[in-house]
């Protein structure tokens, strides 16, 4: 029996966006589904921006379409559904924090009893209630950051933009920014951020988009982008007691391989098999006559995928 | 250590073009200005000249001789000369209350005596001495060529000459009663304010309505400025992201602009009310008309400076230079009546002009409020005008 696919909440099919000879947007095309947590991923330079800025309405792309819960973009009805939190604080310093939450409930077109409702609603999602009535220019940058989140969804989005949110904060700010996320995605709110964390993308989102250079390089869940592009093998480190006298030669004679460099303490190498591989290859270090003094087995992060599809060039 | 802290504070100063252009500059610009403005630099041999109107009630030969002497002078420009034979004093003397003319020359009989009224309007101070000293001198310089040309009559006479009596026409001339040597003398030019009775000093109304535009200019572009910190801080994207549009957004802070303007100038003239006895309450529809306008004006004119730059910094450098620019020429430093004619013509191109002749009806003139319709006007359109150019240039903050 075939159930029909449901609309995504975000879908944009061959986004294009040149700024004279610059290609910012090279035919991007991705969805998002309702309730999903999208890691937007990319170098210095690699549109990201420019993206997050069409999706937000703010740029016009010169090609491709853009569709919230099926409808255009440009249509206000769709609109109503976004949130943006921009990179910036871009909060009235000078205001209070209730003071803020009205004013953007207000442009987001909450009126009276709604508009109380969330109010309450962020004041205690971000657990600044006792600080409501104070001046958001007084408080700490993890504080302004919460702030910043909550006006962004004071009228309840089914999408959410968020460029950077966690930004110059510090570690148990960026762990409460992310479980206030956690809440948001657990009600249904399909969260779109762009990270230069790659931790955080990897922790907190359930797939991730990697862009470079104007074109979606790779789009998956962690585990099928490391096996799509890095491969499942384990990377193995040892410390040896001495330096090397020779290479070691692995495996059988036919498809022998060797590892080590002469003159060096340390071994690298890739396994397939951590429960079978890495005892041979202790048994054969140990017979060769050196000690090991320290081994390091590391599984291929998103870290890896990352370098390995944009490059290790800087791109400043 | 000392070295390269001045070194590296110059090297700031020259990557900093606005901060270049305040500390260079901008004093230039404005002594320049100041000295076209007294030094009859620009617009030289256009020195001002005073708005007259004369009336001749006498009718007399000298009177004659004196309206004559009267016109050539530079320093005078006669308006409404064509029906200056046929204007009464009553008439003259609304011209100078309304302010087509600056005062009015009625020449008059007093005691048997040609007399000269001067009906003054006492906002502007130079014109009563200037046109005093000029009517004294052409009272006594046509007295004497009158009497210049009795002589000759008496001599023609003398040697039968009746073409010359005839010519001059003196044979029941009432001039002969009025004049004499030690008369002209003592001779009467008498100012006569028909502006100022029982009105507070004029200067204090007028530097009450120049500075208050020249600080609304400034407020509206401080207000203008809100608008590019919220670009540079991402506010403006995010609240352009919500439901509300740049439309709304402009019109928003153009009226709120608008509100506070129309407070401050409020708060400036019940000050000046209170210590300067300059009567607010009893010219509150004029001064309201004229306030809103100006503050409308003020506020586009701050949205489309704000809109037209890309930095705050900017912005500031831009604002200080026109503002202080229009100030100068608009009269809200220096009073227009001191400027060449060039200049005072230059000056309409500011709102600084247009306010300050509109509140100067208001406050001075008393005029009705369907007087200030050309005042109203032009800063109503200009208000509008600033508020669609901001309008066209803010486009480019809404979708690149």
């Amino acid at each position: 029996m075939n159930y029909p696919r449901p609309t995504p909440a975000l879908a944009i099919h061959d986004l294009r966006k040149s700024y004279g000879d610059l290609h910012a947007l090279r035919g991007v095309t991705f969805c998002l589904e309702r309730g999903e947590r999208l890691a937007f991923l990319g170098p210095n330079g690699a549109g990201k921006t420019t993206l997050i800025r069409c999706l937000a309405g703010l740029t016009r792309a010169d090609h491709g379409e853009i569709h919230l819960g099926g409808k255009p973009l440009k249509s206000v009805e769709a609109r109503k559904h976004l949130g943006f939190v921009p990179q910036e604080i871009a909060l009235y310093r000078d205001l209070t924090t209730r003071q803020n939450m009205v004013a953007f409930g207000r442009f987001y077109g909450l009126r009276r009893s709604e508009l109380r409702n969330r109010l309450d609603w962020a004041l205690q999602w971000t657990g600044l209630g006792e600080r409501a009535d104070d001046l958001v220019g007084t408080f700490s940058g993890g504080m302004q950051r919460r702030v910043n989140l909550a006006c962004g969804v004071m009228h309840a989005p089914q999408i959410l933009l968020l460029d950077e949110p966690t930004v110059g904060v510090d570690p148990q700010s960026r762990q409460r920014i992310f479980t206030m996320l956690d809440e948001l995605s657990e009600s249904g709110t399909s969260i779109l951020l762009t990270t230069h964390h790659l931790d955080e993308a990897e922790e907190r989102s359930d797939r991730i988009v990697i862009l470079d250079q104007g074109q979606v390089v790779a789009d998956g869940s962690i585990e099928a982008l490391v096996k799509q592009s890095v491969g499942t093998q384990r990377w193995v480190r040892l410390r040896i007691d001495r330096p090397l006298t020779a290479p070691l030669r692995v495996g059988a004679a036919a498809d022998a391989a060797l590892i080590g460099t002469t003159g060096e303490d340390r071994i690298s190498t890739r396994i397939d098999d951590v429960s079978t591989h890495l005892l041979g290859l202790i048994e054969l270090v140990r017979r060769r006559g050196y000690g090991i003094v320290d081994v390091q087995v590391e599984a291929p992060s998103l870290h890896h995928v990352f370098l390995h599809l944009t490059g290790y060039e800087l791109r400043d | 250590m000392i070295l390269t802290v001045m070194q590296i504070s110059c090297r700031r100063l020259l990557h900093n073009r606005v901060e270049l252009l305040l500390t260079f500059i901008v004093p230039i610009a404005f002594f320049s200005i100041f000295a076209v403005i007294f030094g009859g630099g620009l617009g030289r041999g256009t020195t001002p000249k005073i708005k007259v109107v004369t009336v001749d009630e006498v009718d007399s030969v000298v009177s004659r001789l004196i309206m004559s002497a009267l016109k050539k002078q530079e320093s005078l420009r006669f308006v409404r000369e064509e029906e200056s034979s046929q204007l009464s004093r009553s008439e003259a003397q609304e011209l100078v209350r309304n302010g087509t003319a600056t005062m009015a020359i009625v020449l008059c009989k007093e005691a048997d005596q040609l007399a000269a009224q001067l009906l003054a309007d006492a906002s502007d101070q130079v014109a009563s001495q200037v046109v005093s000293a000029v009517v004294n001198r052409s009272i006594m310089l046509s007295e004497a060529e009158y009497q210049v040309s009795q002589l000759g009559v008496s001599d023609a006479s003398e040697s039968g000459d009746q073409q010359n009596i005839a010519a001059t026409n003196v044979g029941n001339d009432p001039d002969a009663e009025m004049l004499g040597i030690e008369e002209s003398l003592s001779r009467k030019v008498e100012i006569v304010d028909v502006m100022g009775e029982g009105k507070a000093n004029p200067v204090v109304s007028m530097y009450a309505s120049g500075i208050a535009v020249m600080f609304l200019l400034f407020g509206a572009t401080g207000g203008g400025g809100a608008l590019l910190e919220e670009r540079e801080n991402q506010t403006l994207d995010r609240l352009l992201s919500t439901q509300m549009s740049m439309d709304q957004l402009l019109l928003g802070k153009w009226f709120y602009m608008t509100a506070v303007g129309v407070l401050q100038v409020g708060v400036m003239f019940l000050w000046a009310q209170l210590v300067f006895n300059v009567d607010l309450v009893g010219h509150l529809d004029g001064f309201l008309m004229m306030t809103v306008v100006t503050a409308l004006a003020a506020s586009g004119f701050g949205l489309f400076l704000a809109t037209l730059c890309k930095t705050r910094g900017q912005l500031n450098g831009l604002s200080v230079i026109l503002i202080l620019t229009m100030s100068a020429l608009g009269g809200s430093m220096v009073p227009r009546y001191l400027m060449s004619d060039q200049l005072q013509q230059y000056g309409l191109w500011t709102f600084n002009a247009w306010a300050l002749d509109g509140y100067t009806k208001v406050f001075w003139r008393e005029l009705p409020v369907d007087a200030l319709a050309p005042q109203l006007a032009v800063l109503l359109f200009s208000g509008v005008a600033f508020l669609l150019a901001a309008r066209t240039l803010a486009v480019r903050w809404e979708s690149d």
